[in-house]
């Protein structure tokens, strides 16, 4: 359980990352199409057509972010109970905590663009947390083995 | 105190049961039949009557148009689902009619009756035909599930409306409708009143996105159409697409003559200004060709209707676009708003759950997601009031089927110039619309966002008159889908 823990902290971390590799790809491939004579407006944006093919990017980091790692976090959570790793309850609780409050400011950034800002910072926050968590439960609890424990 | 390692392991089950089961449970009952009515769907809103007594329930399907009028305009169309290549040789997979996307122009003279045959050649989620912004009889108005079912391959469907109202339309599918549309299956309506409009040239300008490309009249890019100096012009805008369309006029002064379909009344000259036209909706200009002998009219900055000859520079959108709250002047609305019989709240929200079991973050109504949508209950001859808010982060071009409403109030301030008629209201984020309508066209009418996308991510309402029903069924052995 602990090495599963632990593998699942990292690949959130890795996913974080991922995320942003999803949002300057398709940023890159807006440029590009924008310099070529694309126009984005709110038709554009609201139609599901994909205009260049980049734009995949945004489609990922949409789904990845709303749904492949909240579910990571809440099987990290589960995880965590059986784990036995000091701290390693907390350490999920607290990334989900991140998780969903990057979720909101993702859709927030919507309405105002200074919940953007934050997205982008708390991005780092869900990244050293599930990075931090894994690192934890590389050394086993320090309690002693429930079998030697008097009974 | 320690703990025997089985007890440590029973802690972390029910630890792992606690996070689990709650959303074990919200999933499974998110869950949809099959098949199901929309008539027993969601909440029923009364607007503050009782509900009726159901004496005697008429069937949608018989809410038609006269059967011993002979028809006045007839054609046959035939839905396709093929590769389509554009005049300019672009091309994708899409949805054509009698080959073509857009589909022919209807155009009908106020008072006829129209009737156009669906048939469905290879389209295999089946297709209807939805008359948007025509207050067509309740079993017209091709929403599958709710007033048909879709037309399957080999099969097809005939539409009878008398076109009772003249200005610009255009139809649709409504079946898996976010997916057919944007593909192209749609095409314009235009019903003329009989002694004319008064313009020498009537021209008409559908913007579509095709693969992210905007078109209009299904050219990429530029559509052109000729007049003289002096002439004057009405274009017929029409915004087939998900978001909102600015619309403005280069190298001369225009009025916006008439929104969805309805002529304003006495729309003062702009200059210097955009229009915006909603996802759904219409606009139609009008302008005085000038000396120069060239217009240009910008659908957004990526496409444009060329009117005349020679061409004219492309401006930027301007940054004042014009407010339909204070445009015109006031007119009679037959009807007394203040005196409403019902009347209801539509409340656009957002917030996380599953739909049909998919985790996501999607709209709610009143607070409620989809299937749990208001099903507002009207009885005939009722003066209906809905006051329409927005807080989802988003904004939504909301469409009522089968009625048009006039705009009395946008966050308080009341309207003060032409009477503001809608059947596709663009809603922003934090708005506030005051509308109301009578309740003069019975039937089961949709009553949804058109973005399409969000209408089936669960953004649908239903409005029903009091002593009709519906026969058919969502989803079922025809596959109605009609988001
Ligand atoms: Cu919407």
């Amino acid at each position: 359980m602990r090495v599963v823990y632990r593998i699942l902290a990292y690949v959130i971390a890795a996913e974080v990352a991922l995320q942003a590799a999803f949002m300057a790809y398709a940023i890159a491939g807006l440029y590009i199409w924008v310099q070529d004579g694309g126009v984005l407006d709110s038709a554009v944006m609201e139609s599901e057509d994909i205009p260049f093919d980049e734009s995949v990017g945004f489609m990922l980091h949409g789904i990845n972010g709303m749904m492949v790692v909240p579910f990571l976090a809440l099987v990290l959570l589960i995880i965590s109970f059986f784990a036995k790793i000091k701290g390693g309850i907390r350490f999920a609780v607290i990334l989900l905590l991140w998780v969903a409050l990057q979720i909101f400011l993702g859709l927030f950034g919507h309405e105002a663009a200074i919940f953007g800002l934050l997205h982008g910072l708390v991005a780092f926050a869900v990244y050293g947390t599930a990075f931090m968590a894994g690192f934890r439960a590389k050394k086993p609890a320090t309690e002693p083995a429930v079998g030697n424990a008097p009974q | 105190m320690r703990l025997s390692r089985r007890a440590k392991t029973l802690v972390a089950v029910a630890a792992a049961v606690a996070v689990i089961a709650p959303v074990a449970w919200f999933w499974q009952a998110s869950l949809v039949p099959d098949a199901y009515s929309v008539a027993d769907m969601g909440r029923h809103d009364h607007g503050g009557h009782a509900p009726g007594g159901d004496a005697s329930t008429v069937p949608v399907d018989e809410l038609t148009a006269p059967d011993d009028r002979e028809a006045d305009v007839r054609l046959t169309l035939t839905a396709a689902q093929e590769r389509v290549t554009l005049a300019s040789g672009r091309d994708f997979d899409g949805y054509t009619l009698n080959g073509s996307s857009p589909g022919p122009e209807i155009r009908a003279v106020q008072g006829q009756l129209v009737e156009v045959v669906l048939e469905n050649a290879s389209v295999p989620d089946g297709v209807t035909l939805h008359w948007h912004g025509v207050d067509v009889p309740g079993a017209m108005d091709g929403a599958a599930g709710v007033t048909q079912d879709a037309v399957g391959v080999g099969e097809s469907f005939t539409y009878r409306f008398v076109a009772d109202q003249a200005g610009t339309f255009w139809y649709h599918s409504h079946q898996v409708s976010h997916e057919q549309v944007l593909g192209g299956l749609l095409g314009p309506l235009v019903i003329t009143p009989a002694a004319g409009t008064g313009a020498d040239v009537d021209a008409l300008a559908l913007a579509h996105l095709y693969g992210g490309r905007r078109t209009v009249n299904g050219r990429d890019g530029e559509d052109r159409v000729a007049a003289e100096a002096g002439d004057t012009v009405r274009v017929r805008v029409v915004n087939t697409d998900f978001g909102v369309m600015p619309v403005w006029v280069d190298g001369a002064p225009f009025r916006l003559a008439a929104v969805d379909g309805t002529d304003l009344h006495g729309p003062p000259e702009i200059e210097g200004k955009g229009v915006e036209v909603a996802a759904g909706g219409r606009g139609d200009l009008v302008f005085v060709m000038p000396e120069s002998g060239a217009v240009r009219v910008n659908l957004s900055a990526s496409a444009a209707l060329l009117v005349g000859e020679g061409s004219v520079e492309a401006s930027a959108p301007p940054d004042d676009v014009l407010d339909l709250l204070h445009y015109g002047s006031p007119a009679p609305l037959g009807f007394d708003p203040a005196s409403a019989d019902r009347e209801f709240a539509f409340g656009i929200g957002r917030r996380p759950g599953f739909l049909d079991g998919k985790p996501g973050f999607w709209w709610t109504v009143n607070g409620a997601m989809a299937p749990e949508v208001p099903m507002f209950t009207v009885a005939y001859g009722d003066v209906v009031r809905m006051r329409i808010t927005n807080d989802s982060g988003e904004a939504h071009p909301m469409h009522l089927h089968g009625h048009h409403a006039v705009v009395l109030a946008r966050d308080g301030v009341a309207a003060t110039g032409s009477p503001w008629w809608v059947d596709s209201l663009e809603v922003r984020d934090g708005e506030t619309f005051e509308i109301a309508f009578v309740a003069d066209n019975p039937g089961i009418w949709m009553d949804h966002c058109h973005n399409l996308p969000h209408a089936a991510e669960g953004l649908v309402a239903h409005l029903n008159y009091e002593g009709v029903g519906t026969p058919f069924l969502i989803g079922g052995p025809h596959g109605n889908h009609p988001e």
